[in-house]
């Protein structure tokens, strides 16, 4: 069991190292398959730690140390994983999907000038998430959080020929280092409160700890979850981000890394436990977020822009589960995400691989009558995200749902922000899906798109869609609330839903009634007016302009932190580096100049004239000498 | 222990590094310069053994041997370039030999 999770851990960097150091003694197309071939290992590594785990009982969690990495008086930390059931059921998910997104890029990414780079950070990139999944103790999760943040940055500025891209990686940068900032001074606080960086300890001591440390200290942790998982205020990179190549996209900024702030909150729960409040903001704040993403996504007219907004909007979702408590709904939510996200994005790459990297969906009419299979799987994936029975999000969103509105009066503002959250994810999904796919095919796509000799793209795209979309379909299956709930059961020993967010069967009832048929309006909505066109779209140009400019957070942004820091960076350099730093440099090389010239006269060549400073120094020595004794 | 007293000896000593040093500043001769040098280096060789008998302590004699050694290496490096100077035909006078003046 645990021979499998380092194997998991150590073979995605095996393959980054092996695809660096070859280099170009192997193929282009050979990168590729090491990558997919040494992320199906490490999918295999978690599976068979998964039976492992079910073979010796769940509540089991095992933490094995392979060296001492840190050590400082009797502070230690050492390079350990931990295998219990959340890290457990992360690694299949993380695993799983990447192995399916990198075979995606194989097929995706070739004949890219620099496919090797490009499937050596892939390969990184999965071995930093499973890090920071399986990392033993709080300094390793750190690590891990930091090595996604990077990976994330290198992959978004992959083509570093456009400065779009350059920028939306610099951004995505310095946003996630602020949360990482914030989450290293919790670490901080607590290791001065309990000596040490390991799970256990430090969330035994945070019992103890005084309410306002304990607080400071979630909100730290709070803050590094929302900057990773592009939450407001700090979800401004998440669109930008969409920059980088779809697969990535997919993976990194769908799948896997913007997730891990569930993560986080569900695998440090004590702490937040103890700072209730803490855990309240960080649902209200995805309260938020669902409701503000899913208004912006509703006019984005970027195909990858309006699913990176539903990205943050579920994402919102899942804050909300993993805040009021439903540590386990939120999970469920994280990995059936994973499956129709992923699989959004990568329907959505083969339109934009087909058309040549166009992105607007205006110029996108009509594309399913020529690529009918990616239809499908794309509505099997819209269906899933909106929340509709059998498919996956009906199953996970609507038991987030039911959780919140068991939870208090702040429960019900949940719920109901919940619910619209629902409508419009019907809404701007099936606006979607019916600009681009139904209809006849526009002038501009019969003229740009180009067959893959005769189907729709290499096998190696097409494969990975269609087990997406299978398991975007039956993925849910899995746990249906009130009836069977094997994963909550699964995830009890490490994160135990709380009492507060069990809901009853008469309130699963009612939110999954009206959630499903909000959705069903939402879609009906989309279909009247971008469907059949018989409604017409209301125009309402401010509110459209607010959301365009979406809600000015970048402009906000800019007028508080971008624009008074170059107003400083410009005063200091008028009245400061000009005046002071770039008249003294040639003022002190002068006076070294003048002094030089000086010396220089000593300096004659005459013997005697030394003998002579050499007779009177010796002279002046010895009568200090004499005087001082 | 007879003969002179110590003072005798450090006068002598003296005299002859007086005698050098004046030699080394004022002459111009590189050849006179490396001898009154020697002289100099003498008088310091007469004071330490001077102080050795009266200390009653042979370690200043040893330093006046090791100084010995020095002084005729220094001679044959001095020689050596005298004779270097001579055979370029170049004014044997350290005042005109200022090339490294700054």
């Amino acid at each position: 069991m645990i021979a499998g999770a380092w194997l998991c851990l150590a073979s995605p960097l095996a393959g980054a190292l092996a695809i660096t150091l070859l280099g170009t003694r192997i193929p282009r197309a050979a990168a590729g398959w090491i990558s997919t071939a040494t992320t199906g290992v490490a999918f295999a590594g978690a599976v068979w730690s998964f039976f492992g785990l079910r073979a010796h009982g769940s509540e089991h969690g095992t933490v094995s140390t392979a060296w001492t990495w840190l050590e400082s008086g009797s502070f230690k930390a050492g390079l350990s994983i931990l295998v219990d059931p959340l890290s457990t059921m992360m690694m299949l998910v993380v695993a799983g999907v990447s192995g399916l997104i990198v075979l995606y890029s194989v097929g995706y990414m070739d004949g890219d000038d620099e496919e090797r780079r490009y499937f050596a950070y892939m390969s990184i990139f999965v071995f930093s998430m499973l890090l920071l999944v399986q990392g033993g103790n709080l300094l390793l999760l750190l690590a891990g959080w930091g090595l996604v943040g990077l990976s994330s940055y290198l992959l978004i500025g992959f083509w570093h020929e456009r400065p779009t891209a350059v920028a939306a990686a610099k951004k995505a940068f310095v946003m996630n280092a602020f949360g990482d900032a914030t989450m290293a001074l919790a670490f901080f606080v607590l290791i001065l409160h309990s000596h040490s960086l390991s799970f256990a300890s430090s969330f035994a001591t945070s019992a103890h700890l005084s309410s306002s440390t304990v607080n400071l200290v979630a909100l730290g942790l709070l803050g590094g979850a929302a900057a990773k998982s592009a939450q407001i205020p700090l979800h401004t990179w998440l669109p930008d981000a969409m920059e980088g190549p779809t697969p990535v996209s997919a993976l990194i900024h769908a799948a896997t890394m913007v997730t891990a702030g569930v993560y986080l909150i569900a695998r440090t729960h004590p702490i937040f436990e103890q700072a209730r409040t803490v855990e309240l903001v960080a649902a209200g704040m995805g309260a938020l977020t669902l409701l503000v993403a899913g208004l912006i996504a509703l006019v984005q007219t970027d195909i990858k822009r309006v699913i990176a907004y539903s990205t943050m909007s579920q994402i919102g979702y899942m804050f909300v589960g993993a805040g009021v408590g439903a540590y386990a709904n939120g999970m469920f939510h994280l990995m059936t995400h994973a499956f129709f996200k992923a699989l959004l994005f990568m329907a959505a790459g083969i339109v934009i691989h087909a058309l040549s990297g166009e992105q607007d969906i205006r110029k996108m009419a009509g594309i399913g009558r020529l690529l009918p299979w990616t239809r499908w799987a794309f509505l099997a994936g819209a269906l899933a995200l909106v929340g509709i029975p059998p498919f996956a999000g009906f199953f996970s969103k609507d038991s987030i749902i039911a959780a919140a509105l068991h939870a208090g009066w702040y429960g019900v503002v949940f719920w109901v922000v919940a619910l619209v959250g629902a409508f419009l994810t019907g809404l701007y999904t099936f606006r979607l899906y019916f600009i681009v796919f139904p209809g006849e095919p526009s002038g501009y796509v019969r003229e740009h798109h180009h067959m893959h000799h005769g189907h729709e793209g290499p096998r190696t795209m097409l494969l990975p869609v269609g087990v997406l979309a299978v398991l975007a379909t039956i993925g849910g299956w899995i746990q249906f609330s009130p009836f069977w709930h094997p994963l909550t059961n699964w995830l009890d020993p490490v994160a135990a839903t709380l009492g507060v967010a069990e809901p009853k069967n008469w309130e699963e009832l009612v939110s999954s009634i009206l959630a499903v048929a909000l959705g069903l309006a939402g879609m009906g909505v989309a279909w009247a007016m971008y469907g059949r066109g018989r409604v017409a779209v209301p125009s309402l140009p401010r509110v459209q302009r607010t959301l365009e400019h979406k809600l000015y957070f970048d402009e906000a942004y800019d007028a508080v932190f971008t624009r008074p820091a170059a107003a400083l960076a410009l005063w200091l350099r008028r009245d400061f580096e000009e005046p002071v730093i770039l008249t003294a440099g040639p003022d002190l090389g002068e006076a070294a100049f003048d002094t030089g010239r000086g010396l220089r006269r000593m300096q004659n060549g005459l013997l005697r004239t030394y003998v002579f400073f050499l007779g009177t120094g010796m002279a002046v020595l010895a009568i200090v000498f004499l005087l001082v004794r | 222990m007879s003969g002179p007293g110590i003072a005798w000896y450090l006068g002598v000593a003296g005299f002859l590094f007086g005698t050098g040093a004046l030699g080394v500043l004022l002459r111009r001769n590189p050849l006179i310069v490396l001898l009154s040098l020697e002289i100099m280096l003498n008088g310091a060789n007469l004071a330490l053994i001077a102080f050795s008998r009266h200390a009653q302590n042979g370690a200043g004699q040893i330093f006046a041997l090791a100084v010995m050694a020095v002084a005729a290496s220094e001679v044959c490096v001095g020689l050596g370039l005298v004779v270097a100077i001579h055979r370029r035909n170049l004014a044997l006078d350290v005042d005109r030999l200022s090339e490294l003046r700054g």
